[in-house]
């Protein structure tokens, strides 16, 4: 395989094969793609190799879906997004932004002590379930760019942009840190 | 584990035919070729490996790691063998195969 781009399509694919079939599957792919290039039309090699890779990936996700792998993931992220919820909805209470004649008083504090609890439930996600973390964040950015664009109004740019890029990033930062810990106790 | 007397799939059946024929050598790609020369189905490499990974949860397959070689990048490839349970799987299948096409005109059985 010597392309470059040849090996980031693989590099990509192999994403979506299953850990277990992953090394025998390219290397099956590798070994006829080498032998179908010794043949004088070369062109015809590449070609069915794409086409193999594209051909596979309905039945690599259907395989994945119906292992329960996904639906596992999405459920703990689903769980983090609804117990960031209730610490967002807990800050909120016990650090009010509003004040009493309706004007938006932004307090940091609040904001330091969301992004530490959205550090924690992404922590604790990404030990229940691998990679929920980013399905979290992912959940998280949507919520708050709706959020962001519906609010007509209300806090500050500064704080929304703050909100916007800690809240979601503070749920990732969690699943790193898990991963991060989880590989430096493997090792020692 | 699946029971011996559960009927196959169609694509577990085709697949589980070709890991017999191959014998010594069946491994994904080769597996692939048999089904394309004998069946003449172009099967993708992903469809093959999820059944025979199916196969082997139901305990009709078992797999061996063979060794890496160079012209596969260095990684190893994956044999598979029918068990026990396999070849009795497909016994069962042809025979309840054989009992409801026998006595259809046009056909072929009798």
């Amino acid at each position: 395989m010597r392309h470059p781009a040849l090996r980031l399509v693989t590099w990509v694919f192999s994403r979506l094969v299953p850990k277990n079939i992953r090394e025998p599957l390219i290397g099956d792919l590798a070994e006829e793609y080498e032998q179908r290039a010794k043949a004088p039309s070369s062109s015809a090699a590449l070609r069915w190799y794409l086409q193999q890779l594209c051909a596979s990936v309905p039945s690599l996700l259907w395989a994945r879906l119906t292992r329960g792998a996904w639906l596992s993931t999405l459920g703990v992220a689903l769980l983090g997004y609804f117990a960031a919820g209730v610490a967002d909805f807990l800050v909120k209470w016990a650090m009010p932004n509003w004040t009493a004649n309706g004007t938006f008083e932004p307090d940091p504090l609040g904001l330091i002590i969301t992004f530490a609890m959205m550090v924690l439930i992404g922590y604790l996600a990404e030990r229940l379930r691998r990679r929920a973390a980013i399905v979290l964040g992912v959940m998280m950015l949507l919520t708050v760019i709706a959020m962001t664009v519906g609010a007509a109004g209300g806090p500050p740019l500064w704080y929304r942009l703050a909100y916007f890029l800690a809240v979601p990033s503070a749920a990732v930062i969690g699943g790193v840190l898990r991963s991060a810990l989880s590989v430096r106790s493997t090792r020692s | 584990m699946a029971k011996r007397d559960d009927p196959l799939g169609s694509l577990e059946h085709i697949v589980l035919l070709a890991v017999m024929r191959l014998g010594e050598d069946a491994y994904g790609i080769t597996v692939r070729r048999e089904i394309e020369n004998t069946a003449g189905r172009d099967l993708s490499i992903g469809a093959i490996y999820t059944t025979l990974s199916r196969l082997e949860a139901k305990g009709f397959v078992r797999s061996i790691a063979g060794e890496p070689t160079p012209e596969r990048g260095g990684r190893a490839k994956r044999y598979f063998r029918v068990t026990a349970d396999g070849k009795a799987v497909l016994r069962n299948t042809h025979e309840m195969l054989q009992k409801m096409s026998a006595g259809i005109k046009g056909l072929g059985a009798t």
